[in-house]
């Protein structure tokens, strides 16, 4: 169980794991920096293109303007070399170099910019002097002219030629500026050679302004076509086209790129869908548990609550039966008291059955059928009876035989009286237990004065027969007792018991006489001590604590409930029964303790 | 008005008059830009490089031995010595504005002065080092270590040792010039003399290759447009070959690079040659071979005069 449960965590894990793996893949594929990387690369080409087209105009402002700043036309060049340079990293970093394609209209564009950068450096040297020239041409023009004109010697038409030649050549090299062809060319050559021929026909100092002009000239006539030139040239150079070229391939890429990211726009929209839906599912998955732990929520507390009935029906089942034990108890205990009610009559009884017994063994032996015999002996005479009396010999006995029976007589009845006394104290006494158990019930007791003696003979009466029967001698130990206020018939129903129970444990003592000693004495003035001792067969130490619960006895035919009722009638004294013993064969000695009432009138 | 507002308002008015008085003029020449924002610890760690000989393969050179910043940002040599005690081919060029020339080297063999750097210390007759030394030599002390780590992520390294350099190089600007004040409107700054140096600098056509920022420096020019300068010198060597030792193309002999004529007059010997050991005989050679004039004596002394007026200061003090 444990062992599936971490394999299906594991496999949810892995699962978790593989979708958001997807997710990540798909994400990054459909929003890689590439777009980015394109509107930069974009801007940066078009900026580039920009420069170039900035590059061109200043190459044609350099072209007409006389005193210019070539700076300009070197800003350009740096700010695209660095443009590239940022480009070409940026373009490098995304590998783009590794396809041929790329690298050709690459190199192309490197071609293209160093082609022109060389025919724009020449372009400067030459313009420069181009220009410096074309303007100095006047200046040199005048040089000569200004000169010539001051001359005053010399050949007029000669001189007037000379000048129209030079201005010519002067309008034909500013005209080569302008429109250059071979035949302008073809004139400028033809007046640098008349301009050479008129130098030999002018004086010295007109030699180095003229050389000085057709110096300048030839220089227009080598340089303006070579600019011309370079400026075809460097119009040539497809910067701008390889710049074009490389547009055309990022936007290429960008439209495989684009279609790449629809495509994984397609799938992310694709799984995202499909997680929605597994994400909807689980969601109602989620709700039927839920649901369905609702509901065993219900179940439970349903089943709780018929279980807190069940609990309720059972305490009251419970407290029923607690009651019904109660009740049964009760009985016990009634039946308990009954028990002690009846042992104690049966104890009562057998003094009673005793009593009994004498008197009918009494009367059949009575002395009075001697008279039966007597009156038969008379009948048998009813004439002569004064004759039998006198003169027979059986005759003459008969009236000493008859004094004799009434002496008998007399004796017997005295015995019969004693004895009938006594059988009346018994029944007297089972009166009383059985008023004593009807005051169990009122639980009163009956407080009366009393010598405690005399109740202690009572008691011993009471088993004077089985005292007799098992020859025990009593001893008796009194101290003086004055009257006392007491429950007769608990007292009487403790001492009988301790007494009986006395006699009992000294039934199998064969080897010494048996011995009872009964103690009757005042302890600190306050409490009345009454005592049974014996010296028959001890009480095992550990049966002390157990003598006195109900249902224990040492007896065969024992009920176990003298003492635990000796015990209960003397608590309900306010006293208590306690025994001692010292050991098994040792004898043992129950003492009852009960708080002293003297009689008042007595004190 | 509160008074710190009048305050206000009154240096508000007083920079309208300042600028209107002082308006840059609009000419073909350019004042001297300010130095680029660069971070200071690259600039402090190329100006100890700068004066480091162990950069030179024996540690006799340093950058600073020919270019010497006091004198004009080069030595008043005809040809500075070597590491191996043997004068280069070509004349120093001051490194001052060097950063403003669109090309570096007389004949423009560097586009960069990262490029320039590289070539000096590998040059068998300038530092004759090589980089691999050169990085281990700094690799291994700890100051330069240090400043190396602080400066840059990746440490010592021969890019790094180079942009250091260049960092420090595009620093060194001879600002406040009298003309640059000039330029920038302050037209008091220079006398009547020296401001008609400057029209006749203009109209011989000085200026056709003598412009921009850096009074020249941003084209090539073939030296000997109206003459052959060469062969009138004699004594041909190859490094008169120019851009043709780089380009090997016909049209490029002879050619250079124009230079700057910022700092001119404290920068004597003149051409590439050191051929020209005054201001004067430069003038005279450049308007015989490049512009094919002759000017007055007059005219000459004023555009000298103006090209006096291009000195700056480095650090306060004039060149």
């Amino acid at each position: 169980m444990k062992m599936s449960r971490r394999r299906s965590m594991a496999l949810l894990s892995f699962v978790a794991l593989a979708l958001a793996s997807i997710l990540l893949f798909l994400y990054l594929k459909s929003s890689s920096d590439q777009t980015s990387t394109y509107t930069d690369s974009r801007d940066l080409i078009g900026r580039m293109k920009q420069l170039n087209a900035q590059w061109e105009t200043e190459i044609l402002k350099a072209r007409i303007t006389i005193y210019h700043n070539y700076d300009p036309l070197v800003t350009p060049l740096t700010e695209m070399t660095e443009l590239w340079e940022r480009f070409d990293s940026m373009e490098s970093g995304h590998g783009r170099n590794d396809a041929a394609m790329w690298k050709t209209s690459h190199d192309a564009y490197l071609a293209a910019i160093q082609e022109k950068t060389r025919l724009v450096e020449q372009f400067k040297s030459h313009n420069a002097v181009l220009r410096n020239s074309l303007a100095f041409l006047p200046t040199a023009e005048d040089d000569i002219q200004q000169p010539l004109a001051e001359l005053v010697d010399g050949d007029k038409l000669q001189l007037q030629n000379i000048a129209t030649d030079t201005y010519d050549l002067l309008l034909s090299s500013l005209e080569f500026a302008q429109v250059t062809s071979d035949d302008r060319a073809a004139d400028i050559l033809v007046g640098l050679n008349k301009l050479g021929v008129n130098k030999t026909r002018l004086p010295e100092p007109f030699h180095e302004p003229i050389d000085i002009l057709s110096n300048h000239i030839a220089l227009i006539l080598r340089e303006q076509p070579i600019v011309n030139r370079l400026l075809d040239n460097i119009e040539a150079v497809p910067v701008a086209e390889r710049l074009d070229d490389i547009t055309g391939l990022l936007n290429k890429d960008q439209q495989q790129a684009d279609a790449v990211y629809q495509r994984y726009h397609l799938y992310m929209l694709v799984f995202s869908t499909l997680l929605v839906l597994v994400l909807v599912y689980l969601a109602i998955r989620l709700m039927r548990s839920f649901t369905e732990i609702n509901r065993v929520n219900e179940a439970l507390q349903t089943a709780n609550e018929e279980l807190e009935i069940r609990v309720e029906e059972r305490t009251q089942e419970l407290k029923d039966t607690q009651s019904e034990l109660l009740d049964t108890a009760r009985q016990a205990g009634m039946a308990e008291i009954a028990t002690n009610v009846l042992h104690n009559v049966g104890n009562v009884l057998n003094s009673v059955n005793i009593s009994a017994d004498l008197v009918t063994r009494k009367l059949r032996s009575s002395k009075a059928l001697g008279l039966s015999k007597a009156m038969q002996l008379i009948n048998e005479h009813p004439t002569d009876l004064g004759s039998f009396l006198t003169e027979d010999a059986k005759g003459k006995l008969l009236p000493g035989y008859l004094n004799q029976l009434v002496d008998a007589i007399a004796l017997e009845q005295q015995g019969m009286t004693d004895e009938l006394a006594q059988l009346t104290k018994s029944v007297d006494h089972i009166k009383d237990i059985v008023a004593t158990q009807q005051s169990y019930a009122g639980a009163n007791s009956l407080m009366e004065p009393l010598h405690i003696s005399e109740l202690l003979e009572d008691a011993l009466r009471m088993n004077s027969g089985a005292l007799t029967r098992h020859h025990v001698t009593v001893v008796k130990e009194y101290s003086e007792v004055p009257r006392v206020m007491g429950d007769k018939h608990r007292l009487l129903l403790i001492l009988i018991n301790l007494i009986s129970n006395a006699k009992y444990a000294m039934s199998d003592l064969s080897n010494r006489p048996r011995q009872m000693t009964l103690g009757v004495k005042i302890v600190d003035d306050a409490t009345l001590q009454v005592s049974v001792k014996d010296d028959g067969e001890g009480i095992p130490e550990e049966n002390m604590t157990r003598i006195f619960a109900h249902g224990f006895t040492t007896r065969k035919e024992g009920h176990g409930f003298g003492l635990h009722s000796c015990a209960l009638a003397a608590i309900e004294m306010n006293g208590h029964l306690t025994a001692h013993s010292d050991g098994p064969g040792k004898g043992a000695q129950f003492t009852l303790q009960i708080p002293l009432k003297t009689v008042a009138g007595d004190a | 008005m509160s008074p710190y507002r009048a305050h206000l308002l009154a240096i508000l008015l007083l920079a309208i008059s300042l600028t209107a008085t002082g308006a840059p003029l609009d000419e073909p020449l350019k004042p001297l830009p300010a130095a680029p924002q660069q971070n200071p610890l690259r600039v402090e760690l190329g100006r100890q490089l700068f004066n480091e000989p162990r950069l030179s393969v024996n540690g006799s050179l340093s950058c600073a031995s020919c270019h010497r910043l006091e004198t004009g940002g080069a030595d008043n040599k005809p040809f500075s010595i070597g590491f191996n005690g043997q004068p280069v081919a070509m004349n120093t060029p001051s490194v001052f504005n060097a950063t403003l020339n669109f090309r570096q080297f007389w004949n423009g063999r560097a586009d960069t002065l990262e490029t320039q750097v590289h070539e000096v210390v590998q040059s068998p007759s300038e530092m004759g080092s090589n980089w691999e030394h050169v990085v281990q030599t700094l690799a291994t002390d700890p100051t330069y270590k240090t400043a190396f780590a602080n400066a840059y992520p990746d440490g010592v390294t021969m890019g790094n040792v180079q942009n250091a350099l260049a960092s420090y190089e595009r620093t060194l600007l001879s600002a406040n010039s009298r003309f640059d004040q000039y330029l920038l409107g302050n037209t008091d700054i220079l006398t009547l003399d020296e401001k008609y140096g400057y029209l006749r600098f203009k109209d011989y056509g000085c200026i056709s290759c003598h412009q921009g920022v850096n009074i020249g420096g941003n084209m090539f020019q073939k030296f000997g447009v109206m003459g052959d300068y060469f062969q009138a010198r004699g004594n041909l060597t190859e490094s008169d070959l120019g851009r043709y030792l780089v380009t090997k193309d016909e049209e490029d002999r002879n050619v250079f690079k124009v230079p700057s004529l910022r700092n001119v007059a404290v920068t004597a010997p003149y051409f590439h040659d050191a051929s020209a050991k005054t201001l004067e005989e430069a003038v005279d050679v450049m308007f015989k071979y490049q512009l094919g004039r002759v000017p007055s004596a007059d005219d000459k002394a004023l555009i000298i005069l103006f090209l006096k007026t291009l000195t700056g200061e480095w650090e306060g003090k004039p060149l």
